[in-house]
């Protein structure tokens, strides 16, 4: 009886052994690609929030910055300096998790673009309010304008949640905006 | 049955015969919620391949060694340290599909397909079989998920994008949504089921017609499943 216990025992160990080494080897291959991908997903998303910026190395990653906006604002991930202006990237529950977008905003603190960094949302619904369509009714718009979804803002038909998430994360980069100055 | 005719026999019953979602009617769950792209289709397809092929290898290579009591424990461990590799493999190489396919890839590990092929024929059978039945059961998993891929994506958006790259346009229409959603993988996945037994009912009256006795005799099976 105990020989067999410890035959089980045994054999799951090599096996569970043999299994960890073998993660481990991926792991250490395959973490350093990882981060590189999250940072040039994010890096991309960035650019694209803010005409003028062409590539990711125009952009200036000011932690100082993003732990002064945090005080006030919580939900700010981080803040990119460029020539152009600053783009804050924003973290705020969407309609399917965690959507988190970036937002540029120009020397005159008027919202220049805003660009997905990931989302969780409905496919063909919620997706919508992800694209350009929706997202460029608040180019131009500063810390003063009124954002109402369904007043100032049109939501999009089906995905009312979704629309009123993404206005949400623009409001609180505006509302985090004069700490980064 | 010589050993070629077998091997052969063990890759092509994944396409109809035994179809792990059409026929076994195993691992539903992820391939309802991840068909409703072409795209997703294929990388989910691959994922399950690879997981499939080579925990059906190890298993099979180790069977000998594996004491009844443990075996499903040494399964898991098996099927989710292949399922790790390819959730980290995919977020390196391709975050863009990994992002849409998100948590169905990690889900693999408890997907019935694989441990149905683990206890049902891997554990019972040599390596090079055990290769060919993963081989064709995630053939056939893929091209259900294709099918449904194609119809749900062309009829729920409109078009087929694959790579960045438009494939098929119906032009400008109102394409309804629901068939991306979930209540059009249960319709798609109806039809589709419909159809294979519709046709597969005819064939059995036309042999029947043309041959009855050999019609009557079961389905032949050959590994215990």
């Amino acid at each position: 009886m105990r020989k067999q216990i410890l035959h089980l025992g045994l054999t799951l160990f090599i096996v569970g052994l043999v299994a960890a080494v073998g993660l481990g080897l991926t792991y250490t291959v395959t973490k350093k690609k990882i981060a590189e991908q999250d940072r040039l997903s994010e890096a991309k998303a960035a650019v694209d929030a803010l005409p003028g910026v062409k590539s990711p190395s125009e952009l200036k990653l000011d932690n100082a910055l993003a732990k002064k906006a945090k005080k006030k604002v919580p939900e700010v991930q981080k803040v990119y300096t460029t020539s152009k202006g600053t783009i804050i990237t924003i973290q705020m529950k969407g309609f399917g998790g965690p959507m988190v977008l970036a937002i540029g905003i120009d020397k005159d603190g008027k919202v220049a673009g805003v660009a997905s960094i990931s989302n969780k949302e409905t496919i063909g619904l919620g997706s919508k309010a992800l694209e350009p369509a929706f997202l460029d009714k608040f180019k131009g718009k500063n810390g003063k304008s009124p954002l109402e979804v369904g007043k100032d803002i049109q939501a999009i038909t089906g995905a009312t949640i979704s629309s009123k998430a993404v206005t949400n994360e623009v409001k609180t980069a505006l509302e985090a905006y004069p700490q980064t100055q | 049955m010589d050993e070629t005719t077998t091997a052969w026999h063990e890759f092509s019953k994944g396409f109809i015969l035994e179809n792990p979602l059409m026929k076994l009617m195993v691992g539903l769950c992820s391939s309802l919620a991840v068909s409703n792209r072409v795209e997703n289709g294929i990388f989910m397809g691959i994922a399950v391949t690879f997981v499939l092929v080579f925990s059906n290898i190890i298993i099979a290579a180790i069977r000998k060694h594996i004491p009844d009591q443990i075996r499903i424990p040494i399964f898991i461990v098996v099927i989710a340290s292949f399922v790790t590799i390819v959730d980290l493999s995919m977020k390196a190489y391709f975050p863009a599909v990994y992002a849409r396919l998100g948590v169905w890839i990690p889900l693999i590990v408890v997907n019935c397909i694989i441990l149905a092929r683990a206890e049902g024929f891997a554990y019972r059978n040599t390596v090079f079989n055990s290769f060919m039945d993963g081989l064709g059961m995630g053939a056939g998993y893929t091209c259900v998920l294709l099918i449904m891929g194609f119809i749900r994506e062309l009829l729920g958006t409109g078009k087929i994008v694959m790579f960045n790259t438009q494939l098929i346009s119906l032009g400008p229409f109102n394409a309804p949504a629901i068939f991306i959603l979930f209540p059009g993988a249960f319709l798609t996945f109806g039809c589709l089921m419909a159809l294979l037994q519709r046709y597969e009912m005819r064939k059995k009256a036309v042999l029947e017609v043309a041959e009855p006795a050999r019609a009557k005799e079961p389905a032949q099976s050959e590994e215990v499943a």
